[in-house]
């Protein structure tokens, strides 16, 4: 891959380290925005319900599930893109990776870090949150393994440590990077977090290997963790959820809407980081193509759902099926599938997928619509169980839609704060994928403005 | 005192003959620091292995033994029957075998990452900061200032546009 | 080579299937569809025997109210032709029960007498159970729940009063069990006899349609039920292997 200009390896370092210091008012006033919504939507209302209990929320007696718990799919979900994808495209030496991986990463940190919350918000009683995690106690007592949940804390927990690992160790050679260039704390944090690197042979052939095992680690580990979510589902006898399709649809779903979640944050970043000379129209095509191909997969596993409930000929299969398509909740589920089935096909045009407000448009589209999907999987199922006694309806109340808000906008604010300490993209990749410099030309702009401290 | 000669150059390709100069003149301690990962540098300065493979597979494999008896020794340690399954339950069992596989696996790799690139440093190293921007360094530690002339001698005569000579505190 | 043998017993142990080689009482409840007139006095009884909370009409309207025992009303027909027929749902104390594995606290667990317990201390409220169940007998609490006085000085000092973000379910009396075997374990005897041991519902059904007892005592009302051609469990296609058995009603107002 060739930028569009010609760039040098020294007008990476400045802009990148560009990016990290110079700070403009319009950063600080989307922060202080995002902040104080996280602050007034999602925090008060959390501590209202603290108090009061979770009766704050809409749940009630068949669905005892709600918004809480689809939100907190919808964050895993998210997550599921950034670091799986860039896994998989390092293993398989894609160049176009390089110039989006770091902050696709990053966004899969935060999500996790969201959905981590999230589930706090969901338990009856979060205080005693930590009886989920085994470690030896003086009640003697362990958590249970046999529980899908349990399957969740563990995965969770590996897949935040990796992801953090990843994302952490591919920055070190940055961090070198913008160490020399900054001073202030900045530097004295930028030491310690590069961790002392200089960039000679040994350490990049360490790094590469690392790096490399890694990524294999990470990619069935990422593919692990949202079947695993979809099991706390698809193990229970719940009509509807008790499906062996849950985890290869939740495994698509989730890397659908982290695709289309990535489109959304290059598109940010593009345009406010000033990153458009890095992140190009190729991006947005490779990226248009692979949510293509998502929502085709996902489309079809949703066609496979309807059509398996109508071919089991059990009552309560059917019934949970015709109650998803036309029941109470259908306007949701004609509003999903003409965002995640039918709108991508849009996609099918290069013009469109080269063009960057009309994808913005759509990967935003797309990812209501999967947050719809979430939903709909926890309110339809459960307000339609075997007992037609405790059939119920389900309506979030505002302590939930605004805890909804304000998770995204903790999601914003963790991303915020991101792009000013690690470098948002990656400057020793972007120079890999640049033309390498020929030998006895002068450098013009690549002048030193340091004084080498050795 | 045993120094360090660096030379700088422009261009990967031109670094890494002078790398090959120096080691066919018998500088065995002979490195490159480059911005990038430079692919050609194995080829020069000999082949490496690195223990992280090491590392990652028994980090793996403890994390196996370590995960299935955390689930199987817990579920011994204090018994409650659940929906009339067993006290062992394999499959559930076996999964966060697999989690703890791959959770220790990482923990252990980047163990081995950082035992065996030496980090974090504790003390200052040969740097030189534009290798982190665009210039390609040749570093050499020379145990004498007679080295040390042979060293700058092939540098120079290599294109290095730059010499330098560092002092490495052992 | 002790070691060994001793290894291959506990490993054979902890891998049989519901870990208990059998229950020391295995309490079963049977309720005869044909006695039961669905006047809902075992629900009352079940509200104050087990310090159940009176929601109130707003929490009731979001259908957050606690009954560990209901009464469930299936209107079979078109107006004129209709039928109206009613079962009684309560925890099924199911010997596989989907709500036992699902819990990552270990707060709901088989006990050695065939029931299905939960530890409201351990509860920490994922609620996960309620999915599970399908017969939809767990009752969350919302909210904290009181008592207004003089209310609160009829609560039940043998029952906890459960705070909120704990789930709750039937227990069978579980209170009334541990007196009747306290008892007979005074008294000298071995076994709790039939018919000494009956939860609030059963002890308050005026059509005596419901029966208690331990099914692991061939002689008992129980296990003469479970043997009765009508028996059935509900939703039996799912194979959670329930410890309440109901009996069909048949005749010409078979509902």
């Amino acid at each position: 891959m060739q930028a569009e200009r010609d760039i040098s390896y020294a007008d990476v370092n400045r802009d990148v380290v560009r990016s990290l210091v110079e700070t403009g008012s319009k950063y600080y006033i989307t922060l202080a925005i995002s902040v104080s919504v996280m602050l007034a939507c999602f925090f008060a209302p959390w501590f209202y319900q603290l108090q009061y209990g979770i009766g704050a929320a809409g749940m009630n007696h068949p669905t005892v599930w709600g918004t809480y718990l689809a939100s907190f799919i919808f964050w895993i979900g998210l997550s599921h893109s950034g670091t799986l994808l860039s896994c998989v495209l390092h293993i398989t030496n894609s160049s176009w990776r390089k110039a989006m991986y770091r902050s696709a990463e990053a966004m899969t940190l935060f999500s996790l870090m969201v959905a981590v919350t999230m589930v706090m918000v969901h338990l009856g009683r979060p205080w005693f949150i930590h009886w989920a995690v085994p470690y030896p106690n003086q009640m003697e007592l362990w958590p249970n393994f046999r529980s899908p949940l349990m399957f969740d804390v563990m995965a969770i927990t590996t897949y935040l440590t990796g992801s953090t690992i990843f994302i952490y160790m591919g920055t070190i050679p940055d961090f070198a990077a913008v160490r020399d260039r900054t001073t202030g704390w900045r530097h004295h944090m930028y030491v310690l977090l590069s961790l002392g690197w200089r960039g000679t042979d040994t350490e990049w052939h360490r790094l590469g290997w690392a790096y490399t095992f890694l990524a294999v680690l990470i990619i069935p580990l990422a593919v692990s963790v949202h079947s695993i979510v979809s099991w706390d589902f698809a193990l229970s006898i719940v009509p509807a959820l008790h499906q062996t399709i849950f985890a290869p649809y939740f495994v698509v779903g989730a890397i659908y809407s982290g695709t289309a979640g990535i489109v959304t944050v290059m598109f940010v970043l593009r345009k406010y980081m000033n990153f458009e000379h890095y992140i190009t129209k190729l991006h947005f095509d490779n990226l248009g193509k692979l949510l293509l191909v998502l929502s085709l997969i996902w489309t079809y596993i949703n066609v496979l759902e309807i059509f398996t409930g109508w071919y089991s000929g059990t009552s309560t299969e059917y019934e949970a099926i015709r109650y998803k398509l036309f029941g109470y909740y259908a306007p949701l589920y004609w509003e999903m599938i003409l965002f995640c089935a039918v709108a991508p096909l849009l996609m099918i045009s290069k013009r469109f997928r080269t063009s960057f407000v009309p994808m913005l448009i759509l990967s935003i589209a797309i990812n209501i619509g999967m947050y719809t999907e979430r939903f709909l999987i926890v309110a339809t199922s459960l307000s339609r169980q075997y007992l037609p006694d405790a059939w119920g309806i389900y309506v979030p109340s505002l302590v939930e839609i605004s805890i909804m808000v304000g998770s995204l906008a903790m999601f914003v604010t963790l991303f915020l704060i991101f792009v000013k300490i690690f470098p948002s993209i990656s400057i020793y990749e972007i120079k890999e994928t640049l033309p390498e410099p020929e030998p006895k030309t002068q450098s013009e702009s690549g002048a030193p403005e340091w004084q080498p401290t050795l | 005192m045993a120094t360090n000669t660096v030379g700088l150059f422009d261009a990967p390709a031109t670094a890494l003959a002078a790398a090959g100069e120096l080691k066919g003149a018998g500088f065995d301690a002979t490195s490159i620091i480059s911005p990038i990962p430079l692919h050609g540098a194995e080829k020069v300065l000999g082949e490496k292995k690195s223990a992280i493979k090491r590392f990652t597979f028994f980090g793996g494999l403890f994390g196996m033994l370590f995960g299935f008896s955390l689930a199987a020794g817990t579920a011994v340690l204090y018994l409650h029957p659940t929906g009339g399954r067993p006290i062992i339950t394999l499959p559930p069992f076996l999964i966060i075998t697999y989690e703890m596989t791959i959770l220790c696996g990482i923990l252990a790799t980047v163990i081995g990452f950082l035992v065996s690139a030496r980090f974090p440093a504790m003390r200052e190293r040969v740097y030189v900061p534009e290798a982190a921007v665009d210039k390609f360094v040749v570093s050499v530690l020379c145990s004498d200032d007679e080295h040390d002339r042979r060293a700058e001698e092939i540098l120079r005569s290599a294109g290095a546009e730059e010499i330098r000579r560092l002092r490495e505190e052992d | 080579m002790s070691f060994i043998n001793d290894f291959l017993a506990s490993w054979r142990e902890y891998r049989r299937p519901g870990y208990y080689e059998k229950f020391d009482y295995a309490w079963t409840m049977s309720i005869d569809l044909d006695r039961c007139t669905g006047c809902e006095a075992c629900v009352t009884a079940c509200q104050a025997e087990n310090n159940l909370p009176i929601v109130g009409e707003d929490e009731f309207a979001k259908g957050r109210e606690m009954q560990w025992i209901r009464i469930e009303r299936y209107w079979e027909g078109e107006y004129p032709n209709v039928k109206l027929g009613f079962i009684p749902m309560l925890c099924q104390h199911c010997d596989a029960a989907p709500c036992e594995t699902v819990c990552p606290v270990s707060a709901t667990y088989h006990n050695q007498d065939g029931l299905n317990a939960q530890i409201y201390n351990r509860c920490i409220g994922t609620r996960s159970c309620a999915v599970y169940c399908p017969y939809e007998v767990r009752y969350f609490n919302y909210n904290n729940h009181h008592w207004d006085a003089p209310l609160d000085e009829q609560l039940n000092p043998d029952v906890s009063v459960r705070e909120k973000g704990v789930m709750e379910k039937c227990t069978f009396c579980i209170q009334r069990i541990r007196q009747a075997k306290d008892q007979a374990k005074d008294d000298g005897r071995r076994r709790v006899r039939d018919g000494e041991v009956q939860p609030a519902c059963v002890q308050t059904c005026p059509a005596e349609a419901l029966v208690f007892g331990d099914r692991n005592d061939a002689e008992s009302q129980v296990s003469q039920s479970m043997n009765h051609p009508r028996a059935y469990h509900v939703l039996e296609e799912l194979n959670t292997d329930p410890s309440v058995v109901y009996l069909k009603k048949v005749g010409s107002n078979a509902g």
